[in-house]
């Protein structure tokens, strides 16, 4: 066995650099600004047909916490040409599946379609980008279905506040501080006008990339772009890009404790991150793989398994534009003291700090990315996303062939300077969430409520 | 020069579709053919059934190995078969887990265990690696004590993760209810069933499942037919059957009327609705198909369903409601529901109601059919895109006796279903008046109006029934709200705070010995704290009650009585106008205790401690208003006929219970006077 495993490390190194991903596109634009990407691929007769607006959650301006998101709801509201609740009926009576997301960056729309059908989606995409309607009927009903989207997703659920607490805390006074889903009362002041501003200001075809993948005829899918999103006009007002820079938060952790309706406690830890696309976030990122990456993992193996500490220990790099946050999860075992876990989570960083890891564990983690990278581009669905994501972040579509290489380019030595760097005291913040009963009851009246009453 | 008339070109087209008729969806060009694929399929003499699907797209390969081991019941052990994968995958006995753990990340594979399954998936080139593993794991597992010892701690703070989850309290709760806590379907592990846990439960489970001829092995990537068959033989030839024996399944009760059944969560701001039932709905019998489309309609992944125009997007009681009809070869559940916030959860289920009802007395329109079948047919196309969904098919295909062209003839049944077919469908599997409406949420807000829909029964975060949790002490409440809530309820603060005097006349009859005598009582009141309680007994004359800032005095037939300590103290409770404003201040001692009747209604119950008397006040809990207050000794005041005079709600009917007289007094409030001059000297 070791034989074999001795062979298979040496034909890793040198095959590693050898296999590169292979996803032939092509790039056009249009004079209004538009950048269109298209990747043709005739396996399965479907295609993903997506529109990536580089607008999020942080160009919102003040008072309009949530818009970004909100904003995305009303995008199915209906244009000129069909009315409110049909978008979603009419992608799926042609046999297709939808949805939207938008973060602190930016806002993603995308369709999956049977590929005849590749001119319906991108007329109903150039329908909502040159005249989507913004009433307020269309206003009134999404303020209500939002609401309860941030009930289901963040206020019923335990530990539901934790991203927003985490941004607040990390980014205080920046743009990232608060969460895409926003806060109710910014979205009740909204009026109709803020919205069409908002409109006209981010949801312009210079504003947006297009990237179909599938099922196509590069050809044919060129001359339909051209047919429907021609006629766009560019947009003319100022797009705020605000600069984000990370506050100082001191030289000791910021420490916060949360009472929430749980029953367990809950250790989150976070430590800033660099910025998508720098040399520093690949390391941080082979850095997530390392600590947490696999049940040979330094998280898994130390605290879950030999000290048996926790439940799971889990690392979440929340990477953005122009900044991010490395948060790590711990659910400590019964019996177990949260302040015990907090510590043995920092003495395994310390380790990664102070000790240079093994040639054999670098080459694992190097052999994990190489994995993941390879098995990531399974759907067209995928495939359109990360070329408009490469080519909205970065300029380059085409590092989805060779982001791989950033990845290749990191050494041990880095490993150790990113974690030096970044998981430091004056970088960090820890939020402890314990169960409500833990709570100290002033004498002579009851708890008042907390955390998902607020409305 | 090229670059020229390639932009000529493309102004050209432009301009020649300026004209583009808007109005109008495109069409679409011709349908491609939807494409099944093959596969492989050959069998072991050990009765091992290896299916193999090629996909040289990338370099990888997928190895699934699982037994089909029929229904298991855990009984007083359950959750051993959960814990069973990751004890199997723990080590073997020429590895320990660590290694093993290792060597799989280090080829940035991964390998795990299920409770009936082993799973591997690497790049190609690594294909014998991983079997290497993956048989060492299969044959030769070390099942380590202390994995097990690791597993109840970490499952034990699973269960305590858990519980706040109203989802997993909905799953929880539903499947007890479906199938009961003895059923395999319906068994719930907890800490007293981790407790009973052995190694032998694990191993046993080993011994008996585990075996070739009850197996199946799935292929699945960038490898041969040859290689698949050599590989297959090599590391799974010599594997060893043995005979099998699978539990009987039994089959559930099932509901026969509605049952509401609700799980207290104090701190929900959203109800988690489930209507559930058990049905029968077998893998490739004559109803599957339908089921399907039907869902697909009701409530399936969609944005156009009926449960998401009605909730989402006409009435906005959620961010999203769905339904599904299981399928199983054993017992399949129905269920659907959604995630609405408190103040409409009766409501919600009135929708829900409603949309099953329609689908059973009403044809669908054929647009709504259409629409069902496209978006079915699509997700059938987008599901071909990864070579999984074929593997699944042939696996599927083994397990329940499919024919050869079972899949490749669903487009053709899709297609053939009618508007007629959908509507006797509904009839036969939507049973709205014989199913549970389970409902996670906060009993104190939601289970009255819940009672609607049919026998309301409380049940705790694991399906044991519990008592009405509504009757017992509203832990979230404090004293402040209910204050707040009653200035709020008799006019507001600002209306409370402007009064600076009262004036009204009450009557009562009392009857004693065949005789009714006319009780005669005006009451003045000067903010903050003067009062006069002046009362005409017939044939008694006139007693006067005195409140003024810290003295108090009764006069009676010409006698005087200056009062002082606990003596005073209800005069001093009814002297401060609208003294709940200031209870605090004053430095009297206020507790809750809890939601009691009053009249059949909830009350918050609040004492109130002045100077050694104890007065307990009750709030009506839905109004806020004050509806009783007992001053022990001095009397029990129940208040009501609230009625609005000058902007103040003040309770017109008074019914005053004492020691002293031998029945209930009822005052009607007549003549009331707000803020009318009134002169200091009576109060003296």
């Amino acid at each position: 066995m070791l034989k074999r495993f001795k062979l298979v490390m040496l034909f890793c190194l040198i095959t590693t650099s050898l296999f590169g991903q292979n996803i032939k596109f092509e790039e056009f634009s249009l004079d209004n600004g538009l950048d269109i990407i298209l990747h043709q691929d005739n396996t399965t007769p479907i295609v993903t047909v997506a529109v990536l607006y580089h607008v999020g959650s942080k160009n919102e301006p003040e008072g309009r916490q949530g818009f970004a998101h909100f904003f995305e709801h009303l995008m199915f509201e209906g244009s000129p040409n069909y009315d409110r609740g049909e978008y979603a009926k009419i992608i799926e009576a042609a046999g297709g599946t939808l949805n939207a997301n938008t973060s602190n960056d930016r806002t993603l729309y995308f369709q999956t379609l049977p590929s005849n059908q590749l001119e319906l989606g991108l007329y109903m995409e150039s329908e909502r980008m040159l005249h989507a309607k913004i009433d307020s009927t269309g206003i009134a009903t999404q303020k209500e279905v939002v609401k309860e989207e941030k009930r289901t997703r963040f206020d019923n659920q335990p530990y539901g506040s934790i991203v927003a607490n985490m941004l607040k805390a990390t980014y205080g006074g920046t743009n990232y501080e608060w969460s895409p889903i926003g806060a109710f009362e910014d979205i009740d002041a909204a009026s109709a006008e803020d919205f069409k501003d908002f409109y006209s200001t981010f949801y312009v075809p210079n504003n947006a990339t297009l990237s179909i993948a599938g099922d196509i005829d590069i050809k044919e899918a060129r001359a339909l772009v051209s047919k429907y999103f021609a006629e766009v006009k560019q947009g003319t007002k100022e797009i705020s890009r605000p600069t984000i820079v990370a506050p100082d938060l001191g030289e000791e952790p910021v420490r916060e404790v949360v009472f929430d309706n749980v029953q367990l406690p809950a250790l989150f830890q976070g430590y800033r991150m660099p910025a998508q696309g720098t040399d520093d976030y690949y390391a941080i990122q082979m850095l997530t793989t390392l600590l947490a990456g696999g049940q040979s993992s330094r998280f898994q193996k130390n605290i879950v398994d030999e000290k048996q500490m926790a439940l799971a220990v889990q690392a979440i790099p929340l990477g953005l534009e122009d900044g991010g946050v490395f948060i790590m999860v711990a659910l400590p075992n019964q019996g177990v003291e949260i302040e015990a876990l907090e510590a043995e989570v920092d003495a395994q960083i310390e380790v990664v700090k102070t000790e240079l890891i093994s040639e054999r564990e670098f080459q694992k983690l190097r052999n994990q990315t190489e994995n993941s990278f390879i098995s990531g581009y399974g759907s067209t669905q995928a495939i359109a996303q990360s070329l408009a994501n490469y080519k909205v972040y970065f300029g380059d579509a085409n590092l989805i062939n060779t982001e791989i290489k950033r990845y290749q380019e990191v050494t041990r030595e880095d490993l150790q300077n990113a974690a030096k760097k970044y998981f430091a005291a004056s970088n960090k913040v820890v939020f402890t969430y314990l169960p409500k009963s833990q709570q100290e009851i002033p004498s002579g009246s009851k708890i008042k409520k907390e955390g998902g009453n607020n409305q | 020069m090229k670059k020229l008339l390639t932009i000529a070109l493309v102004l050209f087209v432009t301009n020649a579709w300026a004209q583009l008729d808007r109005s109008k969806l495109p069409t679409p060009s011709e349908a491609k053919e939807i494409k099944i694929g093959d596969y492989e399929k050959f069998e072991l003499k050990n009765g091992l059934k290896v299916i193999l699907v090629e996909n040289h797209k990338l370099p990888t390969i997928a190895w699934t190995l699982t037994m089909s081991t029929g229904p298991i019941t855990e009984g007083d052990n359950s959750g051993y078969t959960s814990m069973f994968g990751p004890i199997m995958r723990a080590g073997t006995t020429s590895k320990p887990k660590q290694v093993l753990d290792e060597e799989i990340d280090f080829m940035g594979a991964s390998i795990s265990v299920g409770s009936s399954s082993i799973f591997g998936f690497s790049l190609s080139k690594y294909k014998e690696d991983v079997l290497d593993i993956m048989t060492d794991i299969l044959y030769k597992p070390a099942f380590p004590q202390e994995e097990l010892e690791k597993l109840k701690k970490q499952n034990i703070a699973a269960i305590a993760q858990s519980k706040d989850d109203p989802n997993g309290i909905s799953r929880t709760v539903s499947a007890v209810l479906n199938y009961g806590k003895d059923h395999t379907y319906g068994e719930i592990m907890t800490e007293a069933t981790i407790e009973n846990i052995s190694m032998e439960d694990i191993k046993n489970h080993y011994d008996k499942f585990f075996k070739p001829n009850v197996a199946y092995l799935v292929i699945v990537g960038d490898i041969k037919k040859k290689d698949a068959q050599k590989l297959a033989k090599n590391y799974f030839g010599k594997w060893e059957q043995g005979e099998v024996n699978k539990e009987v399944f039994i089959a559930p009760v099932k509901p026969t009327k509605t049952i509401v059944a609700i799980v207290d969560r104090p701190a929900s701001v959203q109800s988690v609705i489930n209507i559930t039932y058990p049905i029968d709905n077998k893998p490739g019998s004559a109803d599957v198909t339908k089921l399907s489309v039907l869902n697909q309609i009701l409530g399936g992944p969609s944005f156009s369903t009926r449960l998401v125009s009605n909730l989402r997007e006409d009435k906005a009681y959620t961010y999203g409601a769905n339904s599904s009809f299981g399928r199983s070869r054993y017992s399949g559940t129905f269920s659907t529901g959604a995630s609405v916030r408190n103040e409409v959860t009766d409501s919600a289920t009135v929708q829900f109601i409603y949309e099953l009802e329609r689908l059973r007395v009403e044809p669908v329109e054929q647009e709504e059919l259409d629409l069902a079948k496209n978006s079915l047919r699509g997700s059938f196309a987008r599901s071909l895109e990864s070579r999984n969904t074929v593997a699944q098919f042939a696996l599927n295909s083994e397990l329940n006796d499919f024919p050869a062209d079972y899949y490749a003839n669903y487009l053709k049944r899709l297609d053939a279903i009618t508007i007629e077919d959908i509507q006797a469908t509904a009839k036969k599997y939507i049973k709205p008046e014989q199913a549970y409406i389970v409902v996670v949420g906060k009993a104190a807000e939601i289970a009255e109006k819940m009672k609607a829909f049919g026998e309301v029964k409380f049940y705790d975060a694991e399906g044991n029934p519990v008592e009405d949790p509504t009757k017992e002490v509203v832990s979230d409440v404090s004293v402040d709200d209910i204050f707040n809530k009653y200035i709020e309820a008799i006019g507001g603060r600002a209306i409370i705070d402007g009064i600076k005097t009262f004036e009204y006349s009450s009557k009562a009859t009392l009857s004693i010995g065949g005789q009714s005598l006319d009780i005669s009582r005006t009451v003045y009141q000067k903010s903050p704290d003067k009062f006069l309680d002046k009362t005409v007994i017939p044939m008694m004359g006139e007693t006067k009650q005195i409140y003024n800032a810290g003295n108090g005095r009764v006069e009676s037939g010409g006698q005087k009585m200056d009062l002082g300590g606990a003596d005073m103290a209800p005069l001093k409770y009814l002297g401060v106008l609208y003294g709940e404003r200031f209870y605090g201040e004053l430095g009297y001692k206020v507790s809750y205790k809890g939601i009691k009747k009053v009249d059949g209604k909830d009350a918050h119950s609040l004492t109130v401690e002045i100077d050694g008397l104890t007065v307990t006040e009750m709030y009506d809990v839905e109004s806020g208003l004050k509806v009783q207050f007992d001053m022990g000794a001095a009397g029990l005041y129940s208040l009501s006929d609230y009625k609005m005079v000058d902007g103040v709600n003040l309770a017109h009917k008074l019914i005053v219970k004492t020691a002293q007289i031998p029945m209930p007094l009822e005052f009607i409030i007549g003549e009331v006077k707000v803020n009318k001059e009134i002169d200091d000297s009576i109060f003296n």
